[in-house]
């Protein structure tokens, strides 16, 4: 855990004003209120999909809060050495990785950072990778190349709350990922003998089969594949709604709090990490649940908590598709108005 | 020369030789789901049936405590040592736990590098999550408690992670060192509309999301909760009761085991 080091009677003090009748927070904020949220996408013009996301800076300063950067860039991976593992899927896989910056974290050492990383990505990982949020379009030739989709996680620095950051900014830059078209070429020798037009060992582009009794096609699987010419730079993960929020619950006896600050943090017990999905047409479905911390619980709070949570996730979930839906319609506005000036 | 009638050229193997045995039930492994399809009962195991438990304590004769755990395929060796003075300048008000796991090279399908990998560390933070709550670090100021886990064989990572808890707890209660109360941990897979519990590898593989719940049943408190994959609240939370109940259980061999190494130690 990397606190940083706060004294007993600051400790004290914060614990004290949380649990009081009624609680008084450092910043004025109600427990289940969130600190401003800035979203930007799009800011990194040679990833596939990126995201800047701050939280917590107040209106009248230039800096401050939880700043996170997230990048996702795809890439062609040859996936016929462990095709016959996965039989079923298409391929393409998710791989996520948090570096935290040493100037966010300065009073830990280079090994402690890295551990820290590490925590980060192991829970970004076990959420964002598991193959019930695969999406379906990563497959490029089915059983031999798939795309490879890294998704990195800059932590530029850390005002608290950096779980609920983290997957915002995650789900963010992977709304925002585009993949780009393909199309499944193969080598044929022309063996028609009315082709003579054309020349012997063209490559034949396999568009629409010919005639529907062609069962050649699925026998002989396609050799490579070329990226096509389109006007926009490719088509959106597929099931990009599924993509999860996490909410972080802060807990003392009796009480919770919402998006707790570095010092919050540092004087609160134990923390329930609750990941919430919501793929359309079906209910709402938990994608991971961590318990942090030294304290302990009951079964039944837990239960309590993860219904509390349900629903500041979907009031969570459906601000920032509002912001995300805003942020594309600004892009390609901006766009437009880029392109007819250039008229 | 003592050498010299040695003749360097020829095979020097024993007279005899033997065809090598093999585990019948090795070759059962991969191999108890094929066929299965989503619906279907679990193989071998009710739903609600966790593996025996073979739990003894007083395993590594220098430690301060240590247990040996084994469920069928999964086997666990936990030393623990301390506590003692902490190496590091820094003052600590509370103690701290210090968790290390290896994974043994041979310990799964595919070879784990003898270095450190990833998993440990993991595997060792939700061991230090599910524990720390029981231990009374309060009063051990400026000291560490190391934990040294040995897993010989995994069957399944999450179970593994369980089994691993158990031996822990039941090492530091041997080492004497003060706790709220033991804890005890199991594993559950949702399978379709089923919850598994104590899941092995293969059983992993088909679930849907996987739960795992660490608590401590004389208190009636639960330390640790972690999911991962897709599972509904309702279900998870199902799932985490199923747990639960079957950790009183459990908590008994625990008790058991201790039972009988303080009476081996007094005869």
């Amino acid at each position: 855990m990397a606190f940083k080091a706060l004294s007993k009677s600051e400790k004290a003090y914060i614990q004290a004003s949380l649990q009081a009748q009624s609680p008084l927070r450092g910043d004025g904020r109600s427990l289940h209120q969130f600190r401003a949220v800035t979203l930007q996408t799009g800011v990194v013009p040679i990833a596939n999909g990126s995201a800047h996301l701050n939280l917590g800076r107040s209106s009248d300063e230039s800096m401050g809060g939880t700043e996170i950067l997230a990048a996702a860039k795809l890439e062609v991976e040859d996936i016929s050495a462990l095709g016959n593992s996965g039989g079923s899927n298409s391929g393409g896989r998710i791989v996520c990785s948090v570096s935290c910056s040493p100037a966010a974290y300065s009073y830990l050492s280079a090994t402690a950072l890295d551990d820290l990383q590490h925590d980060y990505s192991t829970i970004l990982n076990d959420v964002l990778s598991h193959a019930s949020l695969r999406p379906p379009n990563l497959g490029i030739i089915p059983g031999r190349k798939a795309w490879l989709l890294s998704l990195d996680l800059m932590v530029l620095s850390d005002a608290g709350n950096i779980y609920d950051a983290l997957f915002m900014a995650a789900r963010a830059a992977l709304w925002d990922t585009r993949v780009p078209r393909t199309r499944a070429v193969e080598y044929r020798p022309d063996n028609k003998k009315g082709g003579g037009g054309k020349g012997g060992d063209e490559m034949d582009v396999d568009t629409e089969p010919q005639s529907g009794l062609d069962t050649r096609r699925a026998k002989a699987p396609a050799a490579d594949f070329e990226l096509e010419d389109s006007w926009d730079d490719g088509v959106v993960l597929g099931g990009r709604d599924a993509w999860p929020v996490s909410v972080t619950l802060n807990l003392f006896p009796g009480v919770h709090f919402l998006d707790a600050t570095t010092q919050e943090e540092a004087a609160t017990p134990l923390r329930l990490i609750l990941i919430f999905s919501y793929p359309a047409g079906s209910p709402a479905a938990l994608h991971g649940m961590h318990l942090l911390g030294t304290g302990d619980t009951g079964l039944a709070q837990i239960e309590s908590l993860v219904k509390d949570g349900g629903k500041y996730a979907l009031q969570m979930y459906t601000s920032l598709n509002a912001n995300l839906k805003d942020e594309e319609l600004r892009r390609t506005e901006k766009a437009r108005l880029r392109f007819s000036a250039a008229r | 020369m003592a050498q010299g009638g040695f003749d360097r050229r020829r095979v020097h193997g024993p007279n005899e030789s033997f065809q090598p045995i093999f585990d019948d039930d090795y070759e059962e492994r991969g191999a108890l789901y094929k066929g299965w399809q989503l619906g279907q009962t679990r193989r071998k195991r009710r739903a609600e049936d966790i593996r025996p438990i073979f739990l003894n304590t007083g395993f590594i004769k220098q430690a301060n405590g240590s247990a040996y755990i084994e469920t069928e395929r999964t086997k666990i060796a936990c030393a623990v040592y301390g506590p003692r003075q902490s190496k590091s300048s820094a003052y600590h008000e509370a103690g701290r736990l210090s968790v290390e796991v290896k994974f043994a090279p041979f310990s799964s399908l595919v070879r784990r590098a003898p270095i450190r990998d990833a998993e440990d560390r993991s595997v060792a933070n939700l061991v230090q999550q599910a524990i720390a709550p029981s231990v009374r670090l309060d009063l051990l100021p400026k000291s560490v408690i190391d934990i040294f886990i040995t897993v010989i064989e995994c069957d399944g990572i999450e179970s593994c992670v369980a089994a691993a808890t158990v031996a822990t707890s039941t090492s530091l209660a041997k080492a004497g060192i003060e706790m709220f109360g033991l804890v005890v941990s199991c594993a559950g897979a949702v399978v379709g509309d089923d919850v598994w519990l104590d899941p092995t590898e293969e059983e992993t593989q088909l679930a849907s999301g996987m739960l795992l719940c660490a608590c401590m049943p004389a208190l009636g408190t639960t330390t640790s909760v972690r999911q991962t994959g897709r599972v509904f609240p309702a279900k998870a939370f199902q799932s985490l009761q199923l747990c639960q109940e079957r950790c009183v259980e459990i908590h008994h061999i625990v008790a058991q085991a201790l039972h009988e190494d303080e009476n081996e130690s007094n005869s």
